[in-house]
Formats: C-alpha cells, structure tokens, sequence
C-alpha cells in the first residue's frame, strides 16, 4: 500500500517536472510562475488532516484525480478520503448534507448543483488565495460560472470540449471525401455520399440520452442564434418560442428529418450514448459520423477497436451562415462544503497550472487553465480539443442544460431532454416542440 | 390432532419421496412430455444469464460489436481479463470483507430481533397486540427511498453517519416487517401443547423461546436468513448513501469502477458473477430449511 | 385432520382448533418480559421506518424548498401532472399482470416438478435470478433486449425465425442515384418516362456499399443495343468515390441479379434478371410505351427485429424480466405449499372415486389457496415499490412511458427534481395504494384470531 503511494507521487512529481520544464521554454507571458511559484510555498502544512472528497469519477478518471491528490499529498501532507458518487452524486451529496456530514470537498458535475447547494447556504466561499488563482489562471467566464450571487464558490478542475464531431476516417476514404466539412451545408453533404456510398446511417446519434440531443441543438443554436441569444435563452430571458429557436430547429430538422442520413429516427431513439460512437467505430461499423464532447475519444478507446488520431478523428462542429468558431462545452467544478484548512488549501491548488497539468496528463479531460502549457497533453488529439477551448475565448459557451434547473435540463426523461426526444421522433413539429420546450421551461425556471 | 401436527410440520419438508396429488397429475400428462416442457423452460430461463456469463467472459470491444453466442464459432474471443482487471483493484478485496461486515450482522440482527418480536406477537397477550402487529406487517410497504432523508437526519444527529453500523441498522429496520410477517405466522402454528408442556416444567418466558420455538423454527429462520441476506449482499443505494469510502462495499465499489460513458458490461457482468457466487453457496447450503422453512411459515 | 391443514395453511390457524395463544388456561404473569422481547424491533421499526413515514407525510404539505406550506397542493399536482398519470396507469398494469403471471408461473413449474429427479436442479436454476443484483438484471435484459440482432438475443431469435420464412432481399436499403428519373414506387422504383426500345436504359444505383456485392459481379457495361427493351443496373460509386454520377466509370461494378420488369399500362408484361454485369435484356419487347420498374423485393430492408424497449413494448418487456426473477421466488413457496398437503386427504379424495384432475381442482387448490394469496399480496407489495428495474433498463426517450410511481417519486426527489415535498407526496400515495393490499390481509388475519 505504502509503495503503491509512493509510486503514484513519484509519477505525479513526474509529471509536474515535465509540465513545469515545459512552462519554462515556452510560458506565455509568465503567467506559469506568477501563480505557480508562489503557489509552492502557500500551501500551509496539514499533516495529520484528513480532506474527504465526492466526485462523480470512477475508473480511469478517478486514477487521473488520484494524481493530483497524490500531489496535494506530498506538498502538504494532508491525507485523503476518497468516494466517487457515480451518477447518484445529487443524491448522496444532499443526503449527507441533511445528515450533517458533507465532504470537505466535492467535484460536481453540473453548475445546477452548485447553484442548489450555494443558495441553501451549503458551500463555503472560496477563500482570497484560491479566487486569485482562479482570477490568475482563467477566464472571467469561469469564475463567474463558479460563482452565485456574484460570490465565487467553484473552481473549474477540467473543461469539456462539447463542440467536436468525430469521424471514422477508412468510411469517409470510401466514400471518397477528402476534406473535413467546414459548414453545415458541407456536413450534410458528406452525410449523403456516405450514404450512397452504402453506409446505412451515415450520423450516429445516440437519442436514447437526452443529453446528446440538447448537445446538438446548443451547438446549432450557438451558431444560428449567436451567443447573446444563447445567454438569453440560457437564463429563459427568452422564450423557448423565439424565432430565433425555431430556425435552430429547422436547421437541426434538415438531419434529424431525413431517414438517408440518420437511419430510422425511432432506433436512434434507442441507442444510448455510447452505442452511437461503438456503432461508428467498431469493427463492422454502420455509422461513419458521430458528435458529441471530446470525451467520446475515450469510448473509442475503452470499447472499440479503432485508434483515436487515426480510425478516429474529429472536426470542430461546422459553422452555420458563416457563424465564427465557437465551442459548447461542460466541466466538473471543485466546491468546499466546510471551512476547513485542507479544503480551502485543496481548492486553491486545484487551481493552479500544475493542477491542470496532471488532470490533463492522462488524456482523460481537458482542461480551461488559460496558463497551462499545451505540452502537458499526452497527444496531439486531446491538446486540440483542449486548445479549441483556450481559443474559443469569448465565444465558449457553457453547455445551456447545464446551466437550467436539473428538472429541466437534467433529468432522465423529462424536461428538454425529452422534448427533444419527441422533435427526434417527429421533426416536423417544429412548433409543438417549441411549445413544450417553453412549457417545461417556464415550470422549471419558476 | 395438533400433538400430530406440530411434529409433522418439522418433518414433511425433509425431501422423502411422496406421491403428491400434482405427481399423479404429471404421470397422467406423461412424464417425458413434462421433462421436455421443463428442459425447455429450464434453457429459457438460463439463456439470460449464460449471455452475462459469455459476456463477462469476452473483451468489451467484441461485446460491442457482436453477440455473446458468436464464441459458438469464435472461441479465442474468451478470456478473463475482466476479472482479472477487477480483481486487481486492492480495495475490492477490503469491501468484500465490508460486504460480509454489514451483511452477517444485518442477517443475524433481523433474525434475532425479528424472533423476539415474532414470539411475543404470537405467544405473548397483551392489549392492542394484533394492531400493532398489523402496523408493523404494513411497514412492508414503506420504500427505501422515503427513508433517506428522514434517516440522514437522525444518523447524522446521532453521529453514526458513514459508518458500517449505521448501514447495518438501516437493512435491519427494513428487514424487520417481513421477518416478523413470516415467523410470527409459523410461531403461531407451533402446537400450543407443546409450550404448555414446556411452562408447566417450570420455564420461563426466555426458556420457552429458546428451548421450544427456536429449534422448531429453526427452518423459517434460515429461510428469513436467505431472504435478508440476498437482499442486503445485493444492496447498493443504502450503501452509496449512509456507508463512507472506508465501509464501501463490494457493490459500491463495483460501480465505482464503472465508466462515465460506455456499457460497461465489462465491469458489470463479471461485478455481478462475482458478488452473485456467495449468495448461491449460501442458498445451495440452505436450500433445505429454505424450502423447508418457506413451507412451513405460510402452511402447515 | 383436514379441518386442521386448512386452518393452519392461513398461517395462525392452531387458533382455529384450539383457544388464541395466551388467552386459556393459566393467567401468565409475564407481558412485561414480552414487551421486552418487542422492543428492540419496535424501537428500530419507529426510529427508522415510522419517523420516516411521519416525516413524509407532513414533508408532502410543503413546496421544494420546506419552507413553504401548500396543504394538499402537491396531491392537486400528482392528478393534473401528466408524467404521474401515466405513471399510475402502468402501476395499474404492473400490479395486475406481473403478480398474476409470477404467480401462475410458479404454480406450473411446482406442480411440474413434483417428480422429475432433477426438480433441486430445476428450482434452483428458476430461483438463482433472486440471487442477482437489480444492477446486474439491467444489464443482462439490456443484452437480451438489444434491437440489434447481432447483439440482441431476442432479436436474434425472432430475425432468424422471420427469415426462414421470408428471405431477404439481395440488395436492401440501395436506391437510385437521381430519385427523379427513377422515383419510388410501392417500395421499388419506376421510371418517370417511358424507355424506348433500341436505346439502352442506364438505372445507376447507390447505397449499397461495394464490397457486399456478389463476388460474381464484374465491371459494368452498357447494354448492347438491340432490338429489343435493354440496359444496365449498376452501382454508381466504386470505393474511394470520384467518377461521375449517372455515368459508368471504370471500377463501377453491375448489379447481378436485380428483378426487373416491363410495365405497360399499369400491368408486368415481362420480367428479366440482370446480368453479372448489370445488363438485362427484354429481346420480346419492342416499340415505346414502356416503364420499367424495379420491384421492392430487390431492395426490401432485412427484417431488424422488434424494438422491445421502445414506446409500445417496453412496460411487457421489463415486467417479462420482473417475472424471470420472481418466478422462483413464487415456484419455491408454492411447492413448500403442495409438499406438505396431508396426503390423507387426497387420498380420501382418490377412494372416493376422484379423478386427479378433480382431485387438483377440488382438494388441491383450495388448500394451496392461503399459499397464494400469501405469494400474490406480497408480490404485489413488492411491485409498487419496483423502480430500480424501470430507471436502469428503459431507454431515456421511453422513460416516460415506461413509468411508475415509485420511480417517478424517486425522479421528482433525487432524479434531478429536487422537490422533496411531491416526492414525499407520491411516496405517501404510494403507501395509500397498498391500504387495499393490507385490507386484505388486515381482515385475513384478523378472521383467523
């Protein structure tokens, strides 16, 4: 046991020597040492204290957590308590909170949460050291992302990337296309010769998780809307029955209405997530294309036989009416449930260059640390999808399901997911989905 | 009459050939025609577990892109890297042992407890008797879920909250309306003579229970004890909940391996082979008083 | 003896024959020593199921929050919400079918049992579902129901059967490169215009991908002019694209075997088979005046199996999984039942000059009766708490068909919700659903004292 840390941290110390060598050759403007040298020597001793921490991760991505622990470890001494939730964080975490013992520490996956826990008064705001690190090393949109009733409680530790769609390189060779479509127009094109070139359904999409389809319409609607409406219809400032909403459907209607392009639209009901991108990448693949966030780079590896960067790639999502670069995109976002020393400490760290470069290290996140160096990305697939981010700037948009009440963009079965659910069903009611996006939303938002 | 009864309750299930009225009725269908009719039912029944079986015996990639009887033809596809991957991990070792921490404790809890209950219910007057009993047996119906919170609360008022204990309690409490269901009725087909016989010898209360309704309940007990234990070794949710990361068990862990995205099937399929081989060693070791003990708790 | 089975098969029956427990004889001294042996039950039962139950119910008269008190207004709710209702009507069909179907079940397979020498086998194989997580069960029907037929075994079942029957087509899901010239017609496709004799008629086809073609198919020709009606069917793309549409380019290959026919005036006048080439030939035919149609069964879709977990099947499907775990459950209770019915009385039966079947019908069932009911309540009970087996094995887009009460209380609290006061509300009329279930119970139990 006592060898296994040993080995983790000396791998970890590892990592930040790298990322740190690499910060020195090409740091942008310095902003590597302005908050990761003096970060060294900030963090106070807690030896003998115990930081318990939720997170949704498991697997792999618990591994690459575990490294950065590993780190907070050896700087500090402090010990940790580790409990990964699974889908069920929204449920242990109240439980334990009206229990009366929440962590010290939890990763949660959606800013909703965080909203929740904050206005009922559960969340401990982020101490001065740790809201310069953010203030430091992001963007003001995250920290104003992290934040409720303009106090600042979270710290963004990775960034998704919700913007990309990948594509299996040997079916578009077949089907003869040779260059990566830069507009909608261009994509459904693509999606007709692979269709003729016999691929049965050329997009993949995985509408049994209402979460993909909200994906799809965000990334049209950022792009057909703009993002001032994307605010707007983020926070319900407009209705879910703007025209702006209805040309976002109709543009989605030209692929979900058309059976040569996405099969038949009550088996895409159907396929779950990670069915839509075995489909597209497996050894007898049926799809050719699949979008979704950069994490579908990991289905491919965990399930399918294809290699990501060469069976796999990925374009960014293609712009619409010759809309600019934009990117959708999710994260986890650290947040301390007690005032405690080691939390506080924790956050502050998460926060750092050298934080991110260990979350980024294993290839399982990105991350949106403005001031990490590229280099600590293990290959070229996830240092883009993560640059595509950083690039982004003003025009990275927080996932809007995300951002509504869970009632209404989060939960299983109800709410948009559902809508959209139905819209996949039955594109050509454009209207009536209109209408029960707004009704659903105007209940949620109440 | 019931002298005769009471011993022929302990004994009918002992498995000794009997021509049952149903035995006729099936050598009057013709017995080969029922043993095809039944190897039929039996595959059916089995097809679904011999495919997580096949499943957790081949890579996720082969799971994902084709069925588990394709191995009929394709044998190299098995291998038991999933297991070995699981069972690599050193902290499901340590929830395997929570696992039986939280589960013999709960079992034996509900058993004990629910006998005292059981027996007073059955053999003990005092005034509201049957109203309470009826208000516990409708407790049957109370879903876990209702419970959390409430129960959160109070753990955490009580400062147990996270520890093996309080999950023990938790599956106790809602272990204890069927327990005391089922041995209340079987306690009250015990021969009165024969607990009359026993007090007239001098024996108290305590002395009765143990000496009379103990051994002769002996087969509804270890049926319960099945029961109980099916149910809390398979929990998850009560587990995720009140147990922390020290007192995780198997099944928490388990899920704690399992991908953010993906099927995971190989997780799950060799997760559920594994936590399904000591409830099957335990219901194969009681399967007698099981079926003995079901018998005789609702007829006798 | 047989007054006796009968009054002890209801469960307190030794009551039926002889005074209640405790009430004859000699006044015991006792009650306190068997409050004691209550109390830790009762102390546990109270802290942690009862204070729960009080606490929903006065929980369920507030909003999400807690702060505010609405009365009844979340049980309002529960009747306008859309989602609950459907809710309650699959409850409805969950707790007639699926206890009914469990029960039944387990009734044959113990009565079936009764002899067979591997009957522990058997039992123990119809009993080891129970010994499955609900987790576990999920992902074993996920499998089972997948609508892929090359992963889903039910699928794989039901294709194969279909397709002994009707074959597939050899060229499913291909369609005209220019759906103008060549646009649909009952599941094939026509020509718009009629094909004059003499001149070769180009039908190029795509969305088929070329390595499935038939191994003998070879590079595609025009048809030799001739007198007679004639030309090609081939497929317009060759791998790695380019060419150009509509035209035969080398390495575009015929189509063999596509049905074509002749149409004059509405009716098949000819048919013909097209060639590894793609050419096919109606040498007979002469003149104009002809349209030639591709029938559908050179393009039908193969039969992809049934969507179990879609929309209309997907409550059946899951209460089919419900039953797998159940059924043991039942079977096992229910031969303790038949094993320890008093062979006197059947024997008495068969002396009478019984038939076994009336001996089934007459004496069996009634004394198997109180193990039924015994099964049957506490299957039902245990059906309207069901809600782990619904979330985990419907597909999101069928979530809400799919349903029930428990899981959408479960939904509305902890599934992104967050309004504990309608969940604590559902869960109260949870409880409410199940007074007829005790009812029953309540008044067997008190006929029995």
């Amino acid at each position: 046991m006592r060898h296994a840390i040993l080995k983790t941290t000396a791998v970890a110390g590892l990592a930040v020597l790298l990322a740190a060598c690499g910060g020195g050759s090409s740091a942008p403007g310095g902003g590597t040492t302005s908050s990761g040298e003096p970060s060294e020597g900030a963090f106070p001793d807690l030896s003998g204290q115990t930081i318990s921490v939720d997170a949704v991760w498991t697997g792999a991505e618990q591994e690459t957590f575990q490294k950065l622990m590993s780190d907070f470890e050896s700087k500090t001494g402090a010990k940790f308590n580790y409990t990964s939730t699974g889908d069920q964080i929204a449920t242990v975490l109240g439980t334990k909170v009206q229990g009366g013992s929440p962590p010290d520490v939890a990763i949660l996956p959606q800013p909703g949460l965080l909203n929740q826990f904050a206005k009922a008064g559960n969340l401990q705001p982020l101490s001065d050291e740790a809201s310069a690190a953010v203030d430091a090393n992001y963007s003001p949109i995250w920290k104003e992302l992290g934040s409720v009733d303009g106090k600042a409680y979270g710290v963004w530790v990775d960034a998704s990337n919700k913007s990309t769609v990948w594509y299996n390189t040997k079916e578009f060779d077949n089907a003869g296309i040779s260059s990566e479509p830069q507009t909608w127009e261009d994509f459904l094109a693509a999606g007709k010769t692979l269709a003729d070139a016999g691929v049965k359904v050329p997009v993949s999409i995985g509408g049994a998780d209402g979460w993909t389809l909200t994906d799809w319409f965000e990334n049209v609607y950022l792009r057909s809307a703009g993002a001032d409406k994307y605010d707007q219809l983020s926070t319900h400032d407009i209705k879910w029955t703007d025209p702006s909403v209805e040309e976002a459907l109709k543009t989605l209607a030209q692929l979900f209405g058309d059976k040569t392009l996405i099969g038949d639209p009550n088996r895409a009901l159907q396929v779950d997530f990670p069915t839509s991108v075995t489909n597209t990448f497996s050894a007898n693949p049926s799809s050719a294309i699949v979008f979704e966030g950069s994490f579908v780079a990991g289905v491919i590896s965990s399930s399918t036989p294809s290699k990501v960067g060469t069976d796999a790639k990925w374009f960014p999502f293609p712009s619409i009416n010759g809309s600019s670069p934009s990117v959708v995109g999710g994260g986890d976002v650290a947040v301390a449930f007690k005032d405690t020393p080691g939390a506080k400490a924790f956050l502050q760290y998460l926060a750092t260059p050298e934080a991110a470069a260990l979350m980024v290290s294993t290839g399982s996140f990105t991350s949106a640390n403005k001031n990490l160096d590229p280099s600590a990305y293990p290959d070229d697939n996830s240092r883009a999808v993560g640059q595509a981010i950083v690039d982004a700037g003003d025009n990275f948009r927080f996932d809007m399901s995300d951002l509504a009440p869970p009632a209404f963009g989060g939960t299983k079965g109800a709410g948009e997911w559902k809508d959209l659910q139905d819209f996949l069903a039955n594109p050509n009611n454009i209207q009536g989905t209109m209408k029960q996006l707004e009704a659903d939303a105007a209940a949620a938002f109440k | 009459m019931s002298v005769e009864a009471g011993p022929r309750v302990v004994r009918s299930g002992s498995g000794s050939p009997r021509r049952g009225v149903a035995a006729r009725l099936v050598g009057a269908v013709g017995g080969g025609v029922v043993s095809v009719v039944l190897v039929l039912v039996a595959i059916f029944w089995l097809i679904p577990t011999v495919g997580l079986l096949v499943a957790s015996l081949r890579s996720e990639t082969d799971n994902t892109s084709s069925g588990w009887w394709t191995v009929v033809t394709a044998p190299a596809q098995l291998t038991v890297a999933n297991y070995e991957s699981i069972l690599a991990n050193p902290a499901i070792v340590r929830s395997f042992f929570n696992t039986i921490y939280i589960t013999v404790p709960a079992t034996l809890l509900v058993v004990i407890i629910g006998a005292l209950a059981a027996y007073a219910f059955a053999w003990v007057e005092f005034p509201g008797r049957d109203w309470v009993f009826l208000l516990v047996v409708a407790l049957l119906v109370v879903p876990i879920q209702v419970a959390l919170i409430p129960v959160a609360r109070l753990y955490g008022a009580l400062d147990i909250f996270g520890s093996i204990p309080s999950v023990v309690f938790f599956h106790v409490a809602f272990g204890l309306p069927f327990a005391i269901f089922l041995l209340r009725n079987f306690f009250a087909g015990i021969p009165r003579d024969l607990l009359e016989a026993a007090r007239m010898d001098g024996a108290g209360e305590w002395a009765v229970f143990r000496r009379v309704v103990l051994p002769l309940g002996l087969p509804a007990i270890a049926s319960l004890g099945i029961f109980q234990f099916l149910w809390v070794w398979n929990d998850l949710l009560v587990a995720l909940v009140f147990a922390d990361s020290r007192s995780a068990p198997l099944t928490v862990e388990l899920q704690s391996q399992v991908r953010q995205f993906g099927s995971n099937i190989d997780i799950l399929a060799p997760g559920a082979f594994l936590s399904m081989i000591v409830p099957l060693i335990v219901f194969f070791a009681f399967q007698r008083y099981f079926v003995q003990g079901v018998l005789a708790g609702s007829v006798k | 003896m047989a007054v006796d089975a009968t009054g002890t098969a209801t469960g307190g029956g030794a009551a039926a024959a002889v005074p209640p427990p405790g009430t004859g004889g000699r006044r015991r001294q006792v009650p306190w020593l068997g409050l004691l042996f209550l109390a830790p039950a009762l102390i546990l039962l109270g802290a942690l199921v009862l204070y729960p139950i009080v606490f929903s119910i006065v929980r369920s008269l507030f909003d999400a929050g807690g702060e505010t008190f609405v009365g009844l207004g979340n049980y309002g709710r529960m009747f306008t919400d859309h989602d609950t209702l459907i809710a309650l009507r699959n409850n409805v069909i969950w707790v007639v079918v699926a206890p009914t179907i469990a029960t039944a079940l387990g009734l044959i397979f113990a009565v079936l049992t009764e002899r067979i020498r591997w009957a522990t086998a058997f039992k123990a194989l119809i009993f080891m579902p129970m010994a499955v997580s609900f987790l576990a069960t999920g992902v074993i029907f996920r499998l089972v129901y997948d609508q892929d037929p090359a992963k889903g075994v039910a699928n794989a079942v039901v294709v194969s059967v279909h397709d002994l029957f009707n074959k597939s087509s050899e060229y499913p899901g291909a369609f005209p490169r220019d759906k103008k010239a060549l646009p649909a017609h009952d599941g094939g496709y026509e020509t718009a215009k009629p094909v004059a004799a003499g001149t070769p008629a180009m039908l190029p086809l795509v969305g088929f991908p070329p390595a499935q073609l038939p191994d003998s198919a070879t590079q595609a020709k025009a048809a030799e002019p001739s007198s007679g009606l004639s030309g090609t069917v081939w497929l317009d793309f060759k791998p790695g694209g380019g060419g150009t549409s509509g035209v035969i380019d080398p390495g575009e290959k015929g189509m063999p075997g596509v049905v074509v026919q002749a149409v004059r005036d509405g009716s098949v006048v000819a048919t013909a088979t097209t060639a590894d080439d793609g050419t096919f030939h109606f040498d007979s035919l002469s003149g104009g005046a002809y349209t030639l149609l591709l029938p559908q069964s050179n393009f039908a879709e193969p039969f992809n199996g049934v969507l179990w977990l879609g929309p209309t099947l997907v409550t059946p499907a899951i209460i089919a999984s419900y039953i797998w775990i159940y059924a043991g459950f039942a079977m096992v209770l229910i031969a303790a039942g038949l094993a320890s019915i008093p062979r006197d009385t059947l024997e008495a039966a068969r002396v009478d000059g019984a038939t076994e079947w009336q001996v089934f019908r007459r004496v069996t069932m009634p004394l198997l009766s109180p193990v039924l009911v015994v099964v049957f309540v506490t299957l039902v009970i245990n059906v309207l708490k069901i809600f782990d087996l619904v979330y985990i094995m419907a597909p999101g887009s069928v979530q809400a068909e799919a349903n029930v009460l428990a899981l959408q209380m479960w939904l509305v609290s902890f599934g992104g919700g967050n309004d504990f006061g309608f969940g604590s509300a559902i869960g109260v009329f949870l409880f409410l659903l199940v007074i007829p279930a005790m009812a029953f119970n309540i008044r067997r139990f008190v006929g029995e004292r």
